[in-house]
């Protein structure tokens, strides 16, 4: 199976990004029939700001149109070598088959939170969430939201995150 | 820019974390997602895995050097780093060249 990554570090960086508050950090709407469904496996939030400890609020959210407008992050090949790019491709508005990060505005699609990811962790310790088999997110192709990781509050700190989603096509 | 000396440095998915202080006692990963030892070392754990039944086991990183290891966890513990996996708990070495 053909597995992907989508990552903060996309953009060239060694010191992570910074978000604008409450933010969409990584957002994916799966292409339409007959693409392959998306099956989430991975997701991890860090902070590598020398920040001061404290609790940040996690989520992960399907949201209907209107999307995010995001920075265009294409999906990286987790095989070495790999040829053959996934069926999403790094966009920024949102749109079917297109994934992007670190939102600029949320759009005006309600976000509907999934009991999947609805988390608080210790900024110096981040998040990482690794599903078992039987509890991955599987969003089929042609689903009409996308799906978000995001902060449904604000950071103290805003400067030095990371963030990364790993998915596989099935 | 430059670092003061007492920063713990570490690095994990290509960045530079920064940190005063080491990780508390008892933090695991998951559903952490890095540990900082008293070097400044950022653990975590990677990408590649086997499955044995229903018991996935993740690459254990070092400031994003694989260890050759395969675990379940890591856990930080009276300043020591532990990871668990179906061999059991295995705790890095004070030699700093492996898990013991």
């Amino acid at each position: 199976m053909r597995e992907f990554s989508i990552s903060s570090q996309s953009a060239t960086t060694t010191t992570g990004l910074s978000v604008a508050g409450a933010t969409t950090l990584l957002f994916l709407n799966p292409a339409g029939a007959p693409n392959p469904n998306i099956e989430f496996l991975r997701f991890s939030v860090g902070q590598a700001a020398n920040a001061t400890s404290a609790q940040q609020r996690i989520q992960l959210v399907s949201q209907a149109s209107v999307f995010p407008t995001l920075v265009s992050a294409t999906p990286r090949p987790l095989k070495l070598s790999d040829p053959n790019a996934s069926v999403i491709a790094g966009g920024t508005a949102g749109a079917a088959g297109t994934c992007g990060i670190n939102a600029s505005a949320e759009g005006a699609g309600s976000k509907t939170p999934r009991a999947d990811i609805d988390d608080t962790f210790n900024v110096l310790n981040g998040y990482l969430f690794v599903p078992t088999p039987a509890e991955t997110l599987i969003v089929p192709a042609g689903y009409t939201s996308g799906i978000g990781l995001w902060f449904p509050t604000a950071p103290t700190t805003l400067t030095g995150w990371n963030w990364t989603g790993t998915f596989r096509e099935v | 820019m430059s670092d003061d000396a007492h920063l713990l440095i570490g690095r994990l998915g290509g960045v530079t974390y920064r940190r005063e202080n080491p990780t508390e006692a008892y933090v695991t990963v998951p559903p952490a997602l890095l540990i900082t030892d008293s070097d400044g070392a950022a653990w975590t754990l990677g990408i590649q895995y086997i499955q044995h039944g229903q018991v996935f086991e993740f690459n254990v990183l070092r400031n994003d050097v694989d260890t050759g290891e395969m675990a379940s966890r890591i856990e930080y513990r009276r300043g020591v780093v532990r990871i668990y996996g179906i061999d059991g708990w295995r705790t890095w070495g004070r030699a700093r060249r492996g898990f013991i």
